[in-house]
């Protein structure tokens, strides 16, 4: 079991590597000019110049890259000033030092702005899966229950709705109808104190949320329909226990399973942030900050999201095969 | 069958209700209380979709950045309304006869946010502080014609600014080493304001910013908002009359709407298309809103070095089968034709002035004379090959380049329409031999006619990558007429200089001039003061509010808002 999970650990460090390689070379070939991003598109050429150099951009790639990987992990004091030029945009604990650099744009340790952004984006992304998985558990146990029925037509054909409709849709009718017209909820934002964050989730939480419940819908149902039929329900029936406590105690626990697949995954994909939901409800997330990075083609920027966003999709992954071994034997062998 | 019947209706519906819900009527402007004169107080708020990179003068250079600058950095010399140089910090400033030196008297008591002294020497410690080789300042070559620049900021031989001058407490003299009629012009931008003395004599990028204008920074939350408070010791007495300003960064151009007439926002000015229509259709809002025109031009840039725009008369041909008129239809609501380089704000507004027109024949007839001949009838000839033309994802170049591509075709050039990201089409445009044609444009950096010709015609602007004269057009003739013209100091002389700048460009034709953006904002009418500058874009440093005690909340119930959909 540890040996597995250590195997899975060390491929999972070798995907962030490979896709953080990848990143980096894209970023570099593509045919931009990040100095002239920085510098605005009437900045005279020498002006250009001069930032190119301060960025370091007038060197080779190989050279950017080499340099890019001894700093992102490093050992260094356990203790420095936040202006100190060799360590001053690293984050540490004790000697460890990451150093993601300085965004181009923004002129501030990314590690910095990866810290203020990282924990909205975890507290949107819990409350969107929570919000989908309520949902798309109601709604599929009862279309299952329901089967067949005007009910099960309905919820069925909702979800295809939910599913088929883009987040952007979602996002403005909601904000439409439940902020601006009858002004239950913010507009958008995010808040300065923690029940106005509350508040200011509940939008951008639902349109994720209904989006991902669509199909989690369609999962819990088909998965009990198919349940309901295995010898332990049916017999639970002929005992003559209630219908609901066939359904949700027998049924439905064996229905889940394979939702603690999407839901981990889910989560993981939601860390990397929920770019057209961030950006529409003005949630300062990783998402929001990974769209701006990359039309500024602020590469510092783009390489901290995507190191933290392959990093969560792997780590979900890893939880998952990990939660499977767990809850079933039979992969352990 | 029933099944079916339900279903339709359902759908009906849903249709109904999504119809009803969206084709909402506009909200009512909020009331004012009626006050005749400014009085202090209130809160103004503004939003954007962007966001705002970095609030040090030295090194912001995006216009809504400088929205808030002009309002937290205060400099010697300021623009009117018109774009005219007057005096700021300084109570007055003159000009040596021959053009080499300029002399700033500082006010006397002036204060910076946080309490220390103006002085003479502090104004010349920000001017070096902002072209230190070591900033990242993205116009320092404004400067280039500052006495000891070079050696200052490119060889890196001198500590100081030979050309900057403290000739005693209140008084900043700058030296340059050729005359300049832009200098005072460039001089008034923000760039070079005096920043406090913590900003010491380098850019730091933790440092807080600190200056000296009307507002000072009260908070900024990076990607979200920024305030500003009034300054107390702000020179001029009783002004500003706002307590504060609020600015909201990275909002949806319909959620600024949504708020705006919720009263949460009190000026809008970025509407989508549908919505100024609306604003300006509905005589309620028409007399609240208003165009800014900062000068700007726009049109179509042709690489002189690449085929078939090498060719002269395939350039003219360009320039003359736009039909501008046609074009200006892609957004009615934001674009005024330009035929000529100069416009009518800086000088462009003589009425003989020999212009690029639209006219079809004559550009039939160019091709014929380059060689390519175009017969309409058939749509036989013209140049053989398709030329590619990008693009970037943007509203008015998406369908813009459609118009371009259909009027070209009509005299045999075929365009390759190619969408690529706003960076890779500016990598692309402003390096050599990679593109022929492209949209381009230009906004004004600081009010002078030698901004628009300098950098994107002049030859010495030419470069193999980030070439900012993007047509690589070279003439001999107009560079010596656009240095000579930069160094006269005689206005009139100088027209007529640009006058005739303007007819080279304009015949030789690397770029076809065609529109020039004008934005439309809208304010609610308690809103009172807003001034449109030609240089300053969203001005609200003289706002006041004239807001009623308490304005009724505009929240409706849920059956109010149910009842609503069914009327």
């Amino acid at each position: 079991m540890i040996k597995r999970a250590l195997r899975r650990l060390a491929w999972a460090l070798l995907v962030v590597w490979a896709t953080t390689t990848v990143t980096f070379f894209i970023n570099n070939v593509l045919p931009s000019d990040p100095a002239r991003m920085v510098a605005g598109p009437q900045a005279r050429p020498k002006d250009v110049e001069r930032v190119r150099q301060q960025l370091g951009l007038d060197r080779p790639v190989l050279e950017q890259y080499a340099r890019f990987m001894r700093r992102l992990v490093h050992f260094g004091p356990s203790t420095f000033d936040k202006k100190d030029p060799e360590h001053g945009s690293c984050a540490n604990v004790w000697r460890v030092h990451i150093d993601l650099g300085k965004s181009y744009q923004q002129r501030r340790p990314v590690t910095t702005i990866l810290g203020e952004r990282l924990p909205r984006t975890v507290m949107l992304a819990i409350a969107a899966v929570l919000v989908q998985t309520l949902l798309g558990v109601i709604t599929g146990l009862i279309a299952a229950v329901k089967r067949n029925t005007a009910v099960d037509t309905a919820t069925v054909g909702a979800s295809l709705v939910g599913i088929s409709a883009p987040t952007f849709l979602i996002g403005l009718a909601l904000q439409f109808v439940l902020a601006h017209r009858l002004r239950l909820l913010p507009l958008d934002g995010f808040g300065d104190t923690t029940a106005e964050h509350l508040v200011c989730i509940v939008l951008p939480a639902l349109t994720l949320g209904i989006y991902g419940a669509a199909y989690y819908t369609r999962v819990v149902r088909d998965e009990l329909i198919g349940a309901v039929k295995l010898d332990h329900v049916r017999t639970a029936r002929a005992k003559g226990l209630p219908m609901w406590r066939v359904w949700i105690r027998h049924a439905l626990r064996n229905a889940l399973v394979p939702l603690v697949t999407l839901i981990g995954l889910d989560l993981g994909a939601l860390v990397g942030g929920a770019i057209v939901t961030e950006t529409l409800f003005r949630w300062p997330g990783l998402g929001a900050l990974s769209v701006s990075a990359l039309l500024d083609r602020d590469g510092p920027v783009i390489m901290g999201t995507v190191i933290v966003s392959s990093a969560a999709i792997v780590l979900a992954n890893l939880v998952v095969d990990v939660s499977y071994a767990v809850l079933d034997p039979r992969v352990r062998r | 069958m029933r099944s079916i019947r339900r279903k339709t209706e359902l759908l009906l519906l849903s249709s109904a209700l999504l119809l009803f819900g969206c084709s909402e009527a506009t909200a009512p402007p909020l009331p004012a209380s009626g006050n005749a004169s400014a009085s202090r107080g209130g809160e103004l708020h503004l939003a954007s979709f962007a966001d705002i990179k970095s609030l040090d003068p030295a090194v912001a250079a995006d216009t809504l950045t400088g929205e808030i600058i002009e309002l937290l950095f205060a400099g010697l010399v300021d623009f009117d309304d018109q774009g005219h140089v007057v005096p700021d910090l300084a109570e007055r400033f003159e000009r040596s006869d021959d053009g080499l030196v300029y002399r700033f008297f500082l006010r006397e008591g002036l204060k910076f946010h946080d309490g220390s002294p103006i002085t003479a020497k502090e104004c010349a410690r920000s001017i070096e502080r902002a072209l230190h080789p070591d900033t990242p300042s993205s116009f320092a070559q404004f400067y280039d014609h500052l006495d000891g620049f070079e050696e200052f900021n490119v060889k890196k031989t001198e500590d100081h600014i030979r050309g900057v001058v403290v000739e005693g407490e209140r008084v900043l003299a700058i030296h340059l080493r050729e005359a300049d009629a832009a200098f005072l012009s460039i001089f008034a931008m923000q760039g070079v304001r005096p920043v406090c003395p913590s900003a010491g004599d380098k850019y730091d990028d933790t440092w807080q910013p600190c200056g000296a204008g009307p507002f000072k920074l009260d908070s900024w939350d990076r990607g979200r908002s920024a305030r500003v408070v009034r300054f107390d010791g702000w020179r001029e007495p009783g002004k500003p009359y706002l307590d504060a300003i609020t600015y909201t960064y990275g909002m949806g151009l319909v959620t600024q709407r949504f708020k705006f007439e919720q009263g949460d926002l009190d000026i809008d000015r970025e509407l989508l298309l549908a919505d100024t229509f609306r604003y300006q259709s509905d005589t309620r809002w028409k007399p609240l809103g208003a165009y800014d025109i900062i000068p700007s031009i726009g049109g179509e840039e042709m690489n002189v070095e690449m085929p078939p725009f090498d060719n002269v008369e395939v350039r003219r041909a360009v320039a003359a089968a736009i039909d501008r008129e046609q074009f200006r239809l892609v957004k009615t609501s934001a674009l005024v034709t330009l035929e000529r380089v100069l416009v009518p704000e800086l000088g462009g507004d003589d009425p003989t002035f020999k212009k690029q027109k639209y006219d079809y024949a004559a550009a039939l007839e160019h091709m014929k004379r380059a060689g390519f001949p175009y017969d309409p009838k058939t749509g036989a000839g013209g140049w053989p090959k398709p030329i590619v033309y990008p693009i970037y994802k943007q509203g008015l170049y998406e369908s813009s380049a459609q118009v371009i591509q259909q009027q070209l075709a009509k005299i045999g050039l075929r365009l390759e329409l190619k969408v690529v990201s706003y960076p890779t089409y500016l990598a692309m445009t402003k390096r050599r031999a990679t593109v022929a044609l492209s949209p381009a444009g230009w906004s004004q950096d600081f009010p002078d006619p030698s901004d628009f010709f300098d950098p994107i015609f002049a030859s010495n602007q030419i470069n193999d990558e980030d070439s900012n004269n993007g047509a690589f057009y070279s003439n001999p003739k107009l560079d010596d007429l656009l240095v000579r013209a930069r160094r006269e100091l005689d206005p009139a002389v100088r027209k007529k200089m640009y006058d005739e700048a303007d007819t080279i460009v304009c015949d030789e034709a690397p770029w076809a001039m065609e529109y020039q953006y004008k934005y439309y904002g809208v304010h609610q009418p308690y809103v009172k003061g807003l001034r449109w500058s030609t240089v300053w874009p969203n001005f609200v440093r003289d706002v006041w509010l004239d807001k009623p005690r308490k304005v009724a909340s505009r929240r409706p119930s849920v059956l109010g808002w149910m009842l609503g959909l069914l009327k």
